[in-house]
């Protein structure tokens, strides 16, 4: 029982973690919401005329005329049960929204995740254990293009390439340049931390050992060097997918994908604040979510964590 | 008759056009253990993994280099030709055994790759050899070590699976690379007996790698000297040791015997440092979490001009304990006098002038230099403080490095363009210019080579004769502490468990059990004209549980 | 076992720049330049539109063509270059001073402060910088400041971390130790042996922030967010051009050209000045 509450107490605090960093979050997206000038009755004002009653009774109707911790509590218990209120611009429940557009997003973050890894992995692994210098320069240029060459720049120039001068692929809708784009940018953040992690694990002591154990050079790299490097390699996915948001972001807006982050953009234009409050929180909670995944899975890979 | 193994000849290992190992030729023989010896950057790792093809990216064997296995002859790129023999023909045992063994893998499985390897491919038979081969370097309950893995082993018991896991697949070479240097010095004569016996029993051709001339002495019957990439002498072990003929070799057997002389005592004078049942915390790692005690209840008394040992292995807590005596440690319980002034738990941080008085030599002498700073301006430091101007500095710190046997030119360069002992000469001249009345040295030397250590120890005996300061010399190494010292005292998991004179330091007088451990585990260090080198091996084949099959 | 390689790495070595760097070095000088003079070589108006020239190829008069609106696009690309740098730079230098500074207050504080001011650091950095950047820009308006400010605020973490892990690393070294021991206050173990590493540390996070920074920048804009519509920035040109890409190509490669071309300058600069600060702290841990 004794060590079973042992082995259980680094998850409980994985989960402690990620459930305050939640929290955290969801204080910040509701404080800084509310920050703004003029609240969501002012925003309906611009359009519409509304008289000063009916600004005061539509106050009322929301509850902007409540204290702001009476508004938190009330906000936080609705958002925990899945009602984020409607949208100001359009009047639908905006967890309806938000239901439509993120298989859209979730399709396109794994295509572009699952590519990004697969490339990063081949371009890394053969780098080392081939040792060509090939394989070694195109980790350098996957790095060098990530860091330099912005995606909605790439994308840009994608489409000019490829759906205007050769009419390869529609200008709008198709998911096959974003992914590639996307997964090519995400791979280049992650080859070289990578690549110089197996060849650090490489050149380690008990990989020498295996070696003078007379392994063949695949069972080497299967048994010793990738479980060697796989915490490395589960802390880069993490990473991968936090830079996934940005690019997803500029991604469905250039190329018209109808995901979480075209509905944030034109919510964030439109000020549709309960639209911006919901998508925001829910990017940002799945990250925890995918952080603390990640930290589990990390104890669960390296037997020096648990004892 | 012997029969070779394992033929070199004219073996040459380049870096960069650098020659590293230049042209040395060995033969290895059944049933005899050769050792080479040399210090760091002589060459002789690169020349052990030179015979199992495994020279790390960047280094290349001279085409003209002849490497015979069992009569056959073997190119030295030829990897294929090599994987067949690793493993079955020659093994390897290397220096640093936590680091050596694949943290996420069991011990069973790892010894069960080489099994498999050699054709063994049923489970329960594999599984019956690794019990057996676990058995063989007498490691307790076979059947449960093989579910655990490296991290929950301690350091003897890793190099015991690392030399299980060699000799798994039954090679008739083995090769150990340094394979005590990363233990304690108790658990190190285990090991090499453990060799020894093994050795004779399975009549391996053995080549030993070492720089620790006891460990060469104990277990070879040859041994090659090595010096920046050549073999410089070579021949039986006892005929090397009593009468080297290269001056090298002189200096090497030299620097192990000098320090067996006994000093002369100093005589006693007033007491600079009192330690009254110190106790240490370390904080606690993680937050709420409970300080654990490092040290319990020490004790100790230093005289001015006398030097006191604090002799322990790693994590004894002496380090803790000589850090907490300059002020640089906050104490949970006890007292220390330090220069008349009282140190006690939640007390005033000392005074700067007072600080000044007792200054620290660290163990690592790069670490206790900024790298960013030339010697002269790291010098310069203490002087600084003391507000001397700095037209008067230059001068001072010419003398002080001086002093120390280092040329006043010195002060221009930086830390990594120095040696390892011309940079502790450096941090003992820095640590002089605050003229300290206590000087404390951690390990001072356990980072340097055997010649550069008796230097060391030297140096720091002539300075303290002419300046008079009370030492207190920590460290692990009982040949070298007992030879500074005038008392020893000798801790062991945070509690000092012995204290004597020096003099009084050897198996007949001492009680403590643990430090008589400490005792029978130092291999060699008495004169050889006296009895011998060879009457050590002997010993540790006779104390051997296995019989002995060794003609 | 230990093998000593001979490398270059040890010892100092100082070369000059290579011809990488130093084309890099002259196109981020160039660019500057010109956003330093575009007021007095923009040949028309940035905001100037021609409704008799719209959507023109590079020629005489418009040496980069006009726009959907016939403004000039290399009067358009100059002005923009000035927001661009601007907000980009100022952005990082915001997270400068807002991380290091933050994070040296933290250290200062003592283990309690410093664990609970490092916590809202990682609230903070579990959002990602574009995301929360975004936020910051609705909570605070559009426009060049609060992108600066969005800007500061998300790239901030880094420098405190770098701040916090260059702290306890030196902090635990013997040489601190050592001039403790010769009487040296907290300041003077900071002024000497600290604040070296430190400087070293965050100019190095600096050169890695500044090209992410601008990126951001542009991204932003792009996105319809960064400053306001009669400020010209690259990445507005992007996203306006975007709709007309079919008609004018010239009007979008325009701006990718000069955003991959800073951005690509800035970090190959950025990588030289990392290589010159690091080589003592490589050459110094390899040799232990």
């Amino acid at each position: 029982m004794k060590t079973l509450l042992h082995r259980l107490a680094p998850f409980a605090f994985a989960l402690a973690r990620m459930l305050a960093q939640a929290a955290g979050i969801v204080v910040i997206v509701f404080l800084l919401a509310r920050l703004v000038p003029g609240d969501a009755v002012d925003v309906k004002g611009l359009d519409g005329d509304l008289t000063a009653a009916q600004q005061v009774a539509l106050r009322h109707e929301l509850g902007l005329d409540r204290s702001i911790e009476e508004q938190f509590v009330a906000w936080s218990w609705r958002a925990l049960n899945g009602d984020f209120g409607d949208s100001i611009r359009f009047g639908r429940p905006v967890s309806g929204m938000l239901a439509t557009a993120l298989p859209t997003t979730l399709l396109f973050t794994a295509l572009s995740f699952s590519f990004a890894l697969a490339l990063a992995l081949s371009v890394a692994v053969g780098g080392v254990t081939m040792g060509s210098r090939g394989l070694r320069g195109l980790a350098d240029l996957l790095n060098l293009w990530s860091i330099a060459l912005p995606t909605f720049c790439v994308g840009v120039v994608g489409i000019l390439v490829f759906s205007v001068w050769l009419g390869w692929l529609p200008v709008l809708g198709s998911m096959v340049l974003p992914v590639i784009i996307i997964g090519i940018d995400s791979a280049g953040v992650i080859v070289k931390p990578l690549h110089e992690e197996l060849r650090e694990a490489a050149t380690s002591a008990h990989i020498r050992t295996a070696r003078a154990k007379g392994l063949a050079p695949w069972r080497i790299a299967l048994r010793h060097l990738l479980p060697t490097a796989a915490p490395v390699m589960l802390a880069l996915s993490g990473l991968v997918l936090t830079s996934l948001v940005a690019g997803t972001l500029t991604m469905e807006v250039l190329f018209g994908l109808p995901g979480v982050g075209s509905l944030l953009l034109n919510a964030i234009h439109g000020r549709d604040y309960p639209v911006i409050q919901a998508t925001i929180l829910v990017i940002a909670v799945a990250l925890v979510a995918i952080n603390a995944v990640t930290d589990l899975l990390h104890r669960l890979i390296d037997p020096r964590m648990t004892s | 008759m012997t029969e070779t193994l394992l033929r070199l000849h004219n073996l040459v290992v380049s870096a960069a056009g650098r020659r590293l190992v230049d042209g040395v030729s060995l033969d290895l023989e059944a049933g005899r253990t050769l050792a080479i010896i040399g210090e760091s950057g002589s060459g002789k790792s690169l020349t052990a993994l030179s015979l199992l093809g495994l020279l790390p990216e960047g280094l290349a064997v001279d085409p003209a280099t002849r490497i015979g296995v069992e009569g056959r002859p073997l190119a030295p790129q030829d990897e294929r030709g090599w994987r067949a023999l690793r493993g079955r023909r020659i093994a390897m045992v290397f220096q640093d055994p936590m680091a050596c063994l694949n943290p996420f893998m069991r011990v069973g499985a790892q010894i069960g790759e080489t099994l498999q390897r050699c054709g063994i491919a049923s489970g329960s038979e594999r599984r019956a050899r690794i019990e057996a081969g676990l058995a063989e370097v007498e490691l307790p309950d076979p059947a449960a070590l093989v579910r655990r893995y490296p991290h929950q082993l301690s350091g003897g018991q890793q190099q015991r699976v690392m030399i299980a896991m060699a000799l798994a697949g039954e090679p008739d070479i083995l090769i150990a690379d340094e394979p005590t240097s990363a233990l304690d010095a108790s658990v190190q004569a285990d090991i090499v007996a453990l060799l020894a016996r093994l050795q004779a029993k399975r009549r391996l051709a053995l080549l030993i790698i070492t720089h620790d001339l006891a460990v060469a002495a104990a277990l070879s019957h040859s041994i090659a000297v090595m010096q920046h990439g050549r073999i410089v002498e070579a021949g039986p072990t006892a005929e090397v040791m009593d009468r080297p003929r290269h001056p090298y070799t002189a200096r090497l057997v030299g620097a192990g015997r000098r320090l067996v002389d006994t000093p002369a005592s100093t005589v006693p004078r007033h007491v600079v440092v009192a330690a009254e049942g110190v106790c240490i915390d370390y904080a606690a790692r993680r937050l709420f979490g409970r300080p654990s005690r490092a040290v319990h209840g020490a004790s100790l008394s230093l005289q001015a001009g006398r030097t006191v040992g604090l002799l322990g292995e790693s994590g004894s807590g002496k380090s803790t304990f000589a850090a907490a005596l300059a002020g640089l440690r906050p104490l949970a319980g006890g007292q220390i006098r330090l220069l008349g002034h009282v140190i006690e738990p939640g007390g005033k941080p000392l005074p700067k002038a007072l600080r000044r008085r007792c200054q620290m030599v660290f163990q690592n002498p790069y670490g206790a230099l900024n790298p960013r700073l030339a010697i002269g301006r790291t010098l310069a430091e203490p002087l600084e403080l003391a507000g001397m101007p700095a037209s008067m500095r230059a001068t001072r710190i010419a003398a002080g490095l001086n002093e120390v046997g280092l040329d006043a030119g010195v002060a221009d360069r930086y830390p990594h363009q120095l040696s390892g002992g011309q940079r502790q000469r450096a941090c003992i001249a820095r640590a002089l210019l605050c003229d300290p009345e206590v000087l404390i040295c951690d390990e001072v030397i356990s980072a340097l080579d055997m010649t550069v250590k008796v230097q060391i120890l030297d140096l720091l005996k002539r300075l303290q004769g002419e300046r008079g300061f009370a030492m207190l010399f920590v460290g692990h190494d009982i040949d070298a502490v007992r030879w500074i010292s005038d008392e020893v005292l000798v801790m062991h998991r945070g509690r000092i468990v012995e204290s004597c004179r020096s003099e009084e330091l050897d198996l007949v007088q001492v009680r403590d059990p643990y430090t008589r451990r400490l005792l029978s585990a130092r291999l060699m260090s008495r004169p050889a004209g006296e009895n011998g080198i060879a009457p050590v091996r002997e010993q540790l084949l006779r104390d051997a549980p296995v019989p002995s099959v060794a003609g | 076992m230990s093998v000593a390689l001979p490398s270059a790495a040890i010892g100092t070595v100082r070369r000059g720049p290579s011809p990488r760097t130093a084309i890099a070095g002259l196109v981020l000088t160039a660019i500057i330049a010109l956003a330093l003079a575009a007021p007095w070589i923009a040949p028309f108006d940035p905001l100037d539109q021609d409704l008799l020239a719209l959507n023109r190829p590079p020629g005489p008069e418009h040496w980069l063509g006009t726009d959907h609106m016939g403004r000039d696009v290399f009067s358009r690309l100059v002005t923009g270059a000035r927001t661009t740098l601007m907000v980009g730079f100022g952005g990082a230098l915001v997270a400068f001073v807002l991380g290091a500074g933050f994070g040296l207050v933290a250290l200062s504080l003592g283990r309690v402060a410093e664990t609970a001011m490092f916590a809202l650091i990682d609230l903070i950095r579990a959002m990602p910088d574009v995301l929360l950047a975004l936020l910051l820009i609705v909570a605070l308006g559009a426009g060049a400041q609060p992108v600066v400010i969005a800007l500061g605020i998300a790239f901030a973490p880094f420098f405190a971390y770098v701040a916090r892990a260059t702290f306890h690393r030196e902090a635990v070294k013997e040489y601190v130790a050592a001039a403790r021991l010769f009487g040296g206050s907290r300041l003077h173990v900071l002024r000497l042996h600290l604040a070296p590493n430190l400087v070293g540390g965050l100019v190095t996070q600096a050169a890695i922030l500044l090209p992410r920074c601008v990126v951001t920048e542009s991204v932003l804009s792009f996105l319809g967010l960064g400053s306001s519509p009669d400020q010209p920035t690259w990445g507005r040109m992007v996203a306006d051009a975007s709709r007309y890409i079919e008609t004018s190509p010239h009007a979008i490669m325009a701006p990718v050209i000069a955003i991959v071309a800073l951005t690509l300058s800035l970090s190959i600069v950025g990588e030289a000045v990392r290589r010159h600060l690091d080589p003592l702290r490589a050459a110094g841990e390899a040799r232990l």
